[in-house]
């Protein structure tokens, strides 16, 4: 199957003609980036894998549905934001396991790579405390890269909302940062 | 909560230079920049090919085999009736046995109602309903258009519930429906209409 270099509408053309199989070429191109954003909504490795891949076989099932192929990336995004959303709603942020926490430190560790550790803890510690709007606003922007316009393809709000949003989280995050410093 | 200077803002944009900035706003909007750096580095998962892949692979169970199982699953209940009130309840039943109300209808259980669904379409070749009451999947529900008007229905047995639902024009157009009771958002940016089947009084 020659499809690895194919545009998203390509893709989305086989599997909708029947190559069901090309499909692995979209989880393959797009489950790294989704899995980051999950883990980062939800705090917890296991929880944003099955979110995700909840989610693909959702988009999978309402292919026929993704009105603009070109834009698939937006798509999937938008599925799982709303996979994350909904997860917590049925599961609060103060509940949510921070999986992410430091490693023991490791004799073979290095320096940068302990405190790169720390870093992380920190700014995924600051992240949860954010509301899961703002979190999502602020992970699509500065994280998954998307532009606003897309960021308002994928939670179907408005472009100045979202701006306060990414504003009000840049505010929470470096007051977070600073008490710890 | 303490707003930062918008100065911040504009550059973390784009909409300014770091450079025009003092040293600073530079040093707050580089640490927002490295939170976000850090945020970004992969979370060390498996991929989810296989999982996903064996998800999609396995066929989806149809509805009849989906309610088979549910009725093959053992599940307990519980009734805790005053014997004043199971006799009154046995009266009752007694009653509506031998005198029924309500008028001839359709064979449709207690919590069943019907369903109406009505759609213009004066060019299409088929047009298939398609919702929560079939998992989203076309073909299963035709509408007609038996004196060739444009107008198609179907008229179809449902559960008590509301479900959205949309129309599938030509196998391909997916169509909501403007006259339904009401329209959501779904997650999937379409606009899906909302049928409420209300149980059918016998």
């Amino acid at each position: 199957m020659a499809v690895t270099g194919a545009s998203d509408a390509d893709v989305v053309a086989r599997v909708l003609g029947g190559d069901r199989e090309a499909f692995g070429l979209v989880v393959r191109r797009y489950e790294a980036g989704l899995l980051r954003f999950a883990g980062r909504m939800l705090g917890s490795r296991d929880a944003a894998a099955d979110a995700v891949a909840e989610s693909f076989v959702r988009a999978y099932r309402h292919l026929a549905s993704c009105r603009e192929p070109a834009r698939l990336r937006t798509w999937l995004y938008r599925i799982v934001a709303n996979r994350c959303k909904s997860h917590l709603t049925r599961r609060p942020i103060a509940d949510v396991s921070l999986d992410e926490a430091p490693p023991v430190a490791d004799p073979g560790d290095t320096e940068v790579e302990l405190e790169r550790a720390e870093q992380l803890a920190l700014v995924q510690r600051a992240l949860v405390r954010l509301s899961p709007e703002k979190r999502e606003a602020f992970l699509l922007k500065h994280v998954e890269g998307l532009s606003y316009e897309e960021m308002a393809s994928v939670t179907g709000e408005r472009i100045p909302t979202l701006k306060m949003r990414v504003h009000r989280a840049r505010e929470a995050l470096l007051r977070v940062l600073e008490e710890h410093e | 909560m303490n707003a930062i200077d918008p100065r911040i803002h504009q550059a973390l944009d784009g909409e300014l230079s770091p450079e025009a900035l003092s040293a600073e706003l530079r040093r707050v909007v580089e640490r927002l920049v490295t939170a976000a750096a850090v945020l970004a580095a992969p979370l060390p998962l498996a991929s989810l090919e296989p999982r996903v892949m064996a998800l999609i692979r396995r066929p989806v169970p149809s509805r009849a085999r989906r309610l088979l199982r549910w009725l093959a699953t053992p599940r307990s209940i519980t009734f805790r009736v005053r014997p004043v009130w199971s006799l009154a309840l046995a009266a009752v039943v007694a009653l509506l046995t031998l005198f029924p109300i309500g008028r001839e209808g359709p064979d449709i259980g207690e919590h069943e109602g019907i369903a109406q669904f009505v759609g213009r379409f004066p060019e299409a070749q088929s047009v298939h309903v398609v919702g929560s009451f079939n998992d989203w999947r076309p073909g299963s529900i035709a509408l007609e258009d038996v004196d060739q008007d444009g107008v198609w229905r179907a008229t179809v047995v449902l559960p008590a519930g509301a479900y959205e639902y949309m129309f599938v024009v030509d196998g391909e157009r997916w169509v909501p429906d403007h006259l339904a009771e009401r329209l959501v958002a779904d997650e999937f940016g379409r606009e899906n209409s909302i049928v409420i089947v209300r149980p059918a009084r016998r």
